[in-house]
C-alpha cells in the first residue's frame, strides 16, 4: 500500500450536510483519521437521498455516500451537556475540529474559539457558516443559494428577461467546503512551522465571491455593473451553450477563433469549421461587440451547419482546429464516458447496507499519495471503538448515554 | 494579531500558469506566503492581459492595465522569458532548482516539449512537487484538448442540471470552475507540502479541471445509477426545500433569494410576509404540498417582496429565522456591509492604475495571520532583473539576455497597439442599450473612495 499524505492528521468534525463534510471527505481520503460525529438521528443528508427506488433509508442516501468516505462515525448529542464531555474528551486527542454552527450556537454548547483554545491551545477549530463567524450578517442562516445570491455569480447567470439563476449541484457548498479544506491545510502547515492552533473562519458566501471572475473588477476598475445575459461572457457571444442535431455544444471561439489582426490573413478557424470561408467578411465574424448585441444574426449563419452535425462531429472537428469547443454532458454520459473511463475517474465500491455504488472519484490526482476511498459509515458504527476502544469509556456507560439519547 | 507571519513563507513557487484557474491556485499561496514567481512568453502573453481594461481604454499600454490580470495576480513577482530559447530554457531550469512547487497549465504536450515534465524536473530538484492544471487531465483520449473555463463547467456535467424549468442546459454567467479548480489545486498543492515535511518527498499531481467538478454532480450521478433518472433542470428549485427561489423586488432589477426548509421556517416566512394563514392552508401547509402548489405560493411571496427593497427583503426575513440574501451585482457586494466588516476587498495601490479593489481569493480568516494580497499585480517582466540577478546573473549576462530577446519587458506585438487598443475597446454605450450592462458609473472612484 502507498503513503497516505495525512496519515498523522486527527479530525473531529461535528459539521452536517455538504461544506463541512466534503472538506474532512477530502481530508480523509488523503489519509486523516476523521471522526464524524453525528447527531443521534444522523447528519441530515442522510435523509435528502437520492435514495434507491426513491424509499428514503438513511444508510442509503446518495449524497450522504458521496460526502462521507474514509470516515468513522459515532453519533453524540453535543447540543447537551453530557454530550460535550465527550466531545471535549475527543478534541484532547485531535488536530483539528470542524463545524458548520455558526458562531453563536458553538458559544451557547460552550464550545467558542476563546474556550476551546484556552483548554486546546494546538487545536485548529474549522468554521464554515453561511456568512462568517463575525460581521452583522454572522447571525443569519444560509445555504448554498444564499451563498450564490450574494457571490455577484447568480445576478449575472440567466437570462435577461428573467429571474437570476443558481447553478445547479450546489455548488456554493461545494466552493466554501474546498476553501475550509485549504484553510485547515494553511492552518496545519502553520502549526507545523511556529506551533499553535488556529481558528479558520469561512464564509459561504465569500468563498463563493472569492471565485467572482470580474463582476466586481468590472466596477472597481471601470465603474461598469454588468447584468446577465443569456449566461454570456462580456467579452463577446459566443461562450455559450448551442444546440445542434442531437444534442448541444459548447461554441468557444478562443482567443484566435475569430479573424483577427494578431493573425494575418489567413481563414479563420471558426470560418474553416463552419466550412464557409465567406463567413470571415461578414461583420460579425470581425467585431466581437456586434455578435454580442445582434447575436441572433449571428446565430442565424451558424445555425445551419450546427443543425446537420452531432455533437462529436462538431466538437471533434473545432478541437483539431485548436477552438476550445466542449460536450455538455449529463449524469447519464459521464458514467459512459470513455475518456472518464480511461483515466479511471469513478470509483466503485460496495457498501455494507446500500450494496455497490459509483461514485465520483478524487479531484485531484497525486502520483506518491493517490487519495483512496473507503465506503461511508454507518451511522454511530464506531461508538464502541471509539468510546471505549480510545476514549475508555465502560461498555455500561454506553448503554447510559444511550439511554439518554445522547448517543 | 501581532504579526503577519504566513504559513507558506520560505516555499517558492514557480508558476507557469495561464489564464483563469492557475493563476487563481497560485494566488492562494501567494497570499499565504509563498514566493511566486510568473512566467510569460514575450510571443504570447496570458490573454488576460487583454481582458476587461481599466476605464475600457487600452491606448496605454493596455497589458499592464487589464483588470482581470491584476485580480489574479497580485502579490506575484513576474518573469518574461522565451521558452522557445535554450537560454530561456535554462534560465528556466536554474529557477526550479531553487523552487519547491511548479504549476502549469499548459495541455499535456507542451512542458514535454520544453524538456520541463515531471520526470525532468525531478532530476532538477528531486523533492519537487509539480501541479499540472488541465482542461481534462493528462492522459485519456481528450488530453489534447484545448480547455476553457465556459467548456469546463458544461463538460463536468454541471449545465446539465443548471437551466429554468423546461429550458435548455444552461452555464453560469462566468465561469466558475476555473477558480473552482485553482482553489483545488492549492488544496492539493498543500496537502503534497504537508506530505513532504514529513517524508522528504515530492510527487506529481494531475489536475483535470473537469474531473475536479464532476463531484457538484454528486447527487444527479447517484440518481442516475439509483433510478435511472436524469435529474431535472427546475430553475431556482430544490428538492431540498420548498419554497424555494428568487422574488422580483422593488427597484429596477432586483432579486432576493428565499428558501424554506421545513414547515417551521415556512411559517415563520407566513408571519414575517403578514400572512400566519398561509401556514394553515392545506395548499402549503406540508412540504409536499407546497412543492406541489410552488407556482400559487410563489406569486403571493411576489406580491409581497416586490413592494420592498431587496435588502429589506432579507434582513426582515432573516430576523425572523428564515434562509433569505439579496441578489447583489458586482457594485453591491463592494459596498455591502458584511463584505466591508471581513475585508473581502483589499485595496491594492496599482501601478498606473492607482488604488482599486480586489477580492480576496483565500476566503477563510484566521486568527493568527492574514492572508490578504501583499503587493501589487506585476507589471510584464517587472522582476526580470531582481530574479535574474537572484540566480545569481551578472549585469552584463542580464543585458545580454535583453538584447538576445530571451527575456523582454514588452510584448512581441505583429501590429501596433493602437489596433489592439481597438479591439480591446468594448461598445459599452450600446451594451447599456441592449441591457447587458445595467449601468456606468463615472464617479465609482469617489463612491468607493478610491479616488487619487
Amino acid at each position: 500500500m502507498s503513503d497516505r499524505a495525512l496519515t498523522d492528521v486527527r479530525v473531529v468534525d461535528i459539521s452536517q450536510g455538504i461544506a463541512g463534510p466534503y472538506a474532512t471527505k477530502l481530508l480523509a481520503d488523503a489519509g486523516a483519521a476523521v471522526i464524524k460525529v453525528e447527531p443521534p438521528a444522523g447528519d441530515y443528508t442522510r435523509r435528502l437521498g437520492p435514495f434507491p427506488g426513491d424509499v428514503p433509508d438513511p444508510e442509503r442516501s446518495g449524497l450522504y455516500l458521496h460526502l462521507n468516505t474514509s470516515k468513522r462515525s459515532i453519533t453524540l448529542d453535543v447540543s447537551v451537556p453530557s454530550g460535550q464531555v465527550v466531545l471535549k474528551k475527543l478534541l484532547a486527542r485531535a488536530d483539528v475540529f470542524v463545524t458548520g454552527e455558526k458562531a453563536s450556537t458553538l458559544a451557547a454548547w460552550g464550545l467558542g474559539y476563546a474556550d476551546l483554545k484556552a483548554q486546546f491551545p494546538e487545536l485548529v477549530v474549522a468554521q464554515v457558516s453561511p456568512f462568517g463567524a463575525t460581521g452583522p450578517y454572522a447571525d443569519y442562516d444560509g445555504n448554498s443559494l444564499t451563498a450564490m445570491a450574494m457571490s455577484t455569480i447568480m445576478y449575472n447567470t440567466g437570462e435577461p428577461d428573467r429571474e437570476p439563476l443558481a447553478t445547479g449541484g450546489e455548488p456554493g457548498a461545494y466552493i466554501a467546503g474546498v476553501q475550509l479544506w485549504i484553510g485547515i491545510l494553511a492552518a496545519l502547515e502553520n502549526r507545523a512551522a511556529r506551533g499553535g492552533g488556529d481558528h479558520v473562519d469561512v464564509s459561504m458566501a465569500e468563498a463563493v465571491a472569492a471565485a467572482d471572475e470580474y463582476n466586481a473588477a468590472m466596477y472597481g476598475f471601470q465603474g461598469a455593473i454588468r447584468r446577465r445575459y443569456y449566461s454570456r461572457h462580456i467579452f463577446g457571444y459566443p461562450n455559450d451553450i448551442m444546440e445542434c442535431m442531437d444534442g448541444h455544444v459548447v461554441v468557444i471561439p478562443g482567443a484566435g477563433g475569430f479573424p483577427s489582426p494578431l493573425v494575418g490573413d489567413s481563414v479563420s478557424p471558426m470560418a474553416l469549421l463552419f466550412e464557409n470561408p465567406d463567413l470571415d467578411q461578414t461583420v460579425f465574424f470581425k467585431q466581437m461587440g456586434e455578435r454580442m448585441i445582434n447575436w441572433r444574426e449571428f446565430e442565424a449563419l451558424i445555425h445551419p451547419f450546427l443543425s446537420m452535425h452531432s455533437a462529436m462531429e462538431i466538437v471533434m472537428t473545432a478541437q483539431a482546429l485548436r477552438l476550445p469547443f466542449a460536450f455538455v454532458p449529463n449524469a447519464a454520459d459521464l458514467l459512459s464516458d470513455e475518456h472518464l473511463a480511461e483515466r479511471g475517474f469513478f470509483v466503485r465500491q460496495q457498501h455494507p447496507v446500500a450494496g455497490a455504488v459509483t461514485l465520483p472519484g478524487a479531484p485531484f490526482r497525486m502520483s506518491e499519495t493517490p487519495l483512496t476511498m473507503s465506503p461511508a459509515p454507518e451511522r454511530g458504527s464506531a461508538n464502541a471503538d471509539v468510546l471505549v476502544g480510545e476514549l475508555g469509556y465502560e461498555q455500561g456507560d454506553l448503554t447510559i448515554l444511550s439511554d439518554q439519547g445522547v448517543i | 494579531m501581532s504579526s503577519n507571519e504566513l504559513p507558506l513563507e520560505g516555499i517558492r513557487v514557480v508558476d507557469l500558469a495561464q489564464v483563469f484557474a492557475g493563476p487563481a491556485c497560485t494566488r492562494i499561496l501567494a497570499d499565504l506566503g509563498a514566493d511566486v514567481i510568473r512566467f510569460e512568453s514575450p510571443n504570447r502573453l496570458d490573454v488576460t492581459r487583454s481582458l476587461i481594461i481599466t476605464e475600457n481604454d487600452g491606448l496605454d499600454h493596455y497589458y499592464h492595465r487589464a483588470s482581470y490580470f491584476v485580480v489574479r495576480n497580485t502579490g506575484k513577482r513576474e518573469i518574461v522569458v522565451d521558452l522557445a530559447k535554450e537560454e530561456g530554457r535554462e534560465i528556466t531550469r536554474k529557477l526550479i532548482a531553487t523552487a519547491d512547487v511548479v504549476v502549469e497549465s499548459f495541455t499535456p504536450r507542451v512542458m514535454a516539449a520544453f524538456g520541463l515534465d515531471y520526470a525532468r524536473l525531478k532530476q532538477i530538484k528531486p523533492d519537487i512537487i509539480m501541479c499540472s492544471l488541465s482542461g481534462y487531465g493528462q492522459d485519456g483520449p481528450m488530453r489534447d484538448y484545448a480547455g476553457y473555463g465556459m467548456g469546463l463547467e458544461p463538460a463536468s456535467g454541471i449545465s446539465s442540471i443548471t437551466g429554468y424549468e423546461g429550458g435548455p442546459p444552461m452555464r453560469s454567467g462566468l465561469s466558475f470552475t476555473d477558480p473552482y479548480s485553482g482553489f483545488i489545486g492549492a488544496g492539493a498543492i498543500l496537502t503534497a507540502l504537508y506530505h513532504r515535511r514529513r517524508t522528504g518527498n515530492g510527487q506529481y499531481i494531475d489536475l483535470s479541471e473537469q474531473e475536479a467538478a464532476i463531484p457538484i454532480m454528486a447527487a444527479a450521478v447517484l440518481d442516475q445509477q439509483m433510478n435511472g433518472r436524469l435529474m431535472p433542470r427546475t430553475g431556482d428549485r430544490s428538492t431540498y426545500a420548498a419554497p424555494q427561489g428568487c422574488y422580483g423586488c422593488a427597484g429596477d432589477d432586483r432579486w432576493a433569494v428565499i428558501s424554506c426548509e421545513d414547515d417551521a421556517e415556512f411559517e415563520r416566512l407566513a408571519r414575517a410576509t403578514g400572512h400566519p394563514e398561509w401556514a394553515r392552508d392545506a395548499r402549503f401547509a406540508t412540504v409536499l404540498a407546497r412543492h406541489e402548489h410552488h407556482d400559487e405560493l410563489d406569486a403571493l411571496i411576489t406580491v409581497w417582496t416586490s413592494q420592498r427593497d431587496h435588502y429589506d427583503v432579507m434582513h426582515t426575513l432573516q430576523a425572523a429565522g428564515v434562509k433569505a440574501a439579496a441578489v447583489l451585482d458586482g457594485k453591491e457586494v463592494l459596498f455591502d456591509p458584511q463584505f466591508k466588516a471581513r475585508g473581502h476587498f483589499d485595496i491594492v495601490d496599482q501601478p498606473l492604475l492607482g488604488k482599486r479593489p480586489v477580492q480576496r481569493h483565500m476566503a477563510a480568516k484566521f486568527t493568527r495571520f492574514e492572508a490578504k494580497t501583499r503587493r501589487p499585480a506585476p507589471l510584464l517582466g517587472q522582476h526580470n532583473e531582481e530574479v535574474l540577478k537572484e540566480l545569481g546573473y551578472t549585469d552584463a549576462e542580464i543585458v545580454a539576455f535583453a538584447e538576445a530577446a530571451v527575456i523582454a519587458d514588452k510584448p512581441n506585438l505583429p501590429v501596433p497597439p493602437q489596433i489592439v487598443a481597438m479591439a480591446l475597446k468594448l461598445p459599452y454605450d450600446r451594451y447599456i442599450e441592449h441591457r447587458i450592462l445595467l449601468a456606468i458609473e463615472p464617479d465609482y472612484r469617489q463612491q468607493l473612495g478610491i479616488a487619487d
